[in-house]
């Protein structure tokens, strides 16, 4: 959206604030409504629209430093989609031969794998950690810390924190077991690959599921805002309707299936929506940070730009895809609106 | 059997008080039927897994705050046998050199002061702004609700750090609509435009665009939609006006969530690298997240490092997490005394129909 147009649409806005001589309740009710909304309108028109469209108009541009001699300063010149073309087929990693496409589709499988990892985990916490039972109190304090401290530095600082490594390496409590298996090696990903080869399923679930489970910590500690979230949309169902199931005979793994997860379907949509949101743009995830170390901070790096566009373009995606696949699936109870 | 037996008898004691017997089945049948059967059993093996289960995942969150805890008390020798794997959490030389030089050659209480008064401040504006916004979007019809919310979730989308540069070149020369803004910010005496002034985060709070207001909005909106529009009316009949109503009942009443969403946004920014580090860069705004903390190792604690000999990467990365220790432990103090309303407040958020 450029200026012109956002000037429109301010000064349209800005006519439907000032009051009619008289008018009707639901006309009323709709400026109040923009009022209370006010706050974040102005943010986007004033500021975050503006950059937007500049970080998108960079995709298409080439950069170029004017000489001080001339005046200094830089130009823009348009280049159409030749900066989307060469980074889409650039070659990343040297050693496999993989393009930023193909990393951005391989990134894509991982963390729509994690984000189902992260659901299914949360949910299931949440379940638990809503029943009754001894020392709830200090479970559910302990499974949010992640929540309150994770993000921002500590994440920083624990990723490439080595002392964590040489902490939780395996084979120094050695527990006298065949093979030196000591206590670490007892969520090794190894012993479980083995153990699903020799089951016979196919390699590439096996590798994914080994994946997560080296992954724990990470996915764990990027669960506590579903599970907060979870456990509201638990407590919310009406005791009654499992008091009635339980009358009628259902067991617990019934109850589960026909009421808890009808019931709590449309916050699984929205937990899935901000988890999509939240682990495809994290940092610690291959093709953000990739993205995120093209950054120069100097000049403006068109490619970047695209780079980050066409992600974020897969992003989108991905989350009208979940909208869409979850319309068929979500149960809304009916209210009286 | 005979009924009679079985029928209790009643017995008048005195005019107010009866007496009545009645035949129990002795402790030992009574205590078969209530512990062995299968219903118990199944019982007791689900609560024990539950809890083993519980256990673990407890463990896997709390094991790097235990291994920072561990490491900070650990001199360079202690480091080496870790490395060697001689030691593992107990170090056997312990130390409190790497707190006490942190605490005083770092400044840690004057950025614990400045982080503490930009942590309260913005958290407090963005809980009211989202809550506001949130009780927009939640209870008013007006053409446009539903996009102007996608666009709420768009923000989310697109991650700050894309856009860093952007942010800073539209702080140091700040306009509005193509409206230049520099000459204000020289008459206000700031000489970069916005850059290195908290105006910058303060303004994203303001506007419901700092890190994850988008989340908070949402939720805000959750809760805003199971309050009944009946209260609202009422507060029209009797006179108040939206605002008032807003104000007067609206906020009362989301007090559990507020604290929840302001829990959240306190802690977000408390351990906030990016917009910190964008914003403000200069000496003077000392922050526990400024690099000026937590990434420079103190003089004393060099001297030491260089008895760590070939190990002495490793006790810098130790001296950062003992850094970041410092960090948050005033954060799990007040989440210590606080975590009971985050999660009461959620709770009570009515969260059912979407």
């Amino acid at each position: 959206m450029d200026k012109t147009q956002s000037e429109n649409k301010f000064s349209a806005f800005i006519k439907r604030l000032i009051p009619k001589k008289s008018v009707s309740l639901s006309a009323k009710k709709a400026r109040a409504g923009w009022l209370f909304v006010l706050p974040f309108v102005i943010g986007l028109i004033v500021f975050y629209i503006g950059i937007i469209a500049e970080s998108i108009g960079y995709s298409f541009a080439s950069y170029s430093k004017i000489p001080a001699a001339r005046g200094g300063g830089y130009s823009l010149t348009w280049v159409g989609f030749s900066n989307y073309q060469s980074i889409l087929t650039k070659t990343i990693d040297t050693k496999t031969g993989e393009t930023f496409l193909e990393r951005m589709f391989t990134g894509f499988a991982t963390q729509i794998v994690e984000v189902i990892a992260i659901i299914m985990l949360s949910l299931f916490v949440a379940i638990l950690l809503n029943q009754k039972m001894i020392g709830r109190a200090a479970f559910r304090a302990i499974f949010f810390v992640p929540v309150v401290v994770g993000a921002g530095i500590i994440a920083k600082i624990d990723y490439e924190n080595a002392l964590l490594e040489s902490m939780s390496a395996t084979g120094s409590i050695d527990m006298g077991s065949v093979g030196g298996g000591g206590l670490g090696d007892l969520v090794d990903g190894m012993d479980i690959a083995a153990l699903f080869e020799s089951l016979g399923i196919g390699t590439t679930l096996v590798s994914s599921v080994t994946k997560l489970i080296t992954n724990i910590y990470e996915i764990v500690n990027r669960s506590g805002v579903q599970m907060l979230i979870f456990l509201a949309g638990l407590q919310s169902i009406s005791p009654s309707i499992y008091e009635s199931c339980q009358m009628e005979g259902a067991s617990s793994w019934e109850i589960f299936w026909k009421i808890t997860l009808p019931m709590i379907s449309p916050i699984i949509l929205a937990n899935s929506v901000y988890t999509v949101i939240d682990s495809f743009t994290s940092e610690s995830n291959k093709v953000m940070s990739y993205i995120l170390s093209m950054a120069d901070t100097t000049t403006v790096n068109g490619q970047q730009a695209a780079a980050a566009w066409s992600y974020f373009a897969l992003v989108i995606i991905t989350l009208l895809l979940v909208a869409l696949i979850s319309r068929k699936i979500v149960f809304y109870q009916r209210r009286n609106d | 059997m005979d009924n009679n037996t079985m029928a209790p008898r009643v017995k008048k004691e005195s005019k107010n008080k009866i007496r009545v017997e009645f035949d129990r089945a002795p402790l030992r049948e009574r205590l078969k039927a209530k512990y062995l059967n299968a219903y118990f059993y199944k019982k007791i093996l689900v609560a024990i897994f539950r809890f083993v289960l519980l256990l673990g995942i407890s463990y896997i969150i709390l094991f790097p705050f235990f291994s920072k805890i561990s490491t900070s008390f650990m001199s360079p020798k202690d480091i080496m046998y870790l490395k060697l794997g001689t030691i593992k959490l107990i170090p056997k030389y312990p130390t409190t050199d790497t707190w006490k030089f942190l605490i005083v050659e770092n400044h840690y209480f004057r950025a614990l002061l400045n982080t503490f008064l930009l942590s309260i401040s913005t958290a407090l504006i963005q809980t009211f702004v989202c809550a506001m916004v949130g009780y927009g979007f939640a209870k008013f019809k007006f053409k446009g609700n539903k996009l102007l919310f996608l666009l709420v979730v768009l923000t989310m989308i697109v991650p700050h750090q894309i856009l860093g540069s952007s942010f800073t070149m539209h702080f140091m020369y700040p306009s509005i609509l193509g409206i230049d803004l520099s000459r204000l910010c020289n008459a206000l005496g700031f000489t970069q435009g916005f850059y290195n002034t908290y105006v910058p985060i303060f303004f994203l709070s303001l506007t419901g665009l700092a890190f994850k207001n988008g989340l908070f909005i949402f939720l805000m909106r959750q809760f805003y939609r199971g309050v009944p529009d009946e209260l609202e009316e009422s507060s029209y009949v009797d006179g108040y006006g939206v605002f008032k109503t807003f104000i007067k009942i609206i906020l009362p009443l989301s007090v559990p969530m507020l604290i929840t969403v302001f829990i959240l946004s306190f802690s977000w920014q408390w351990t906030d690298i990016f917009y910190t580090n964008t914003f403000l860069n200069a000496s003077e705004h000392t922050l526990l997240t400024s690099n000026s903390f937590w990434q420079r190792l103190p003089a004393s604690l060099e001297e030491i490092s260089k008895q760590a000999g070939a190990y002495v990467e490793t006790f810098e990365v130790a001296v950062k997490n003992t850094a970041g220790m410092l960090i948050i432990l005033p954060l799990i103090i007040m989440y210590l005394f606080c975590q009971r309303y985050l999660i009461q407040g959620i709770e009570h958020s009515g969260f059912g129909g979407m």
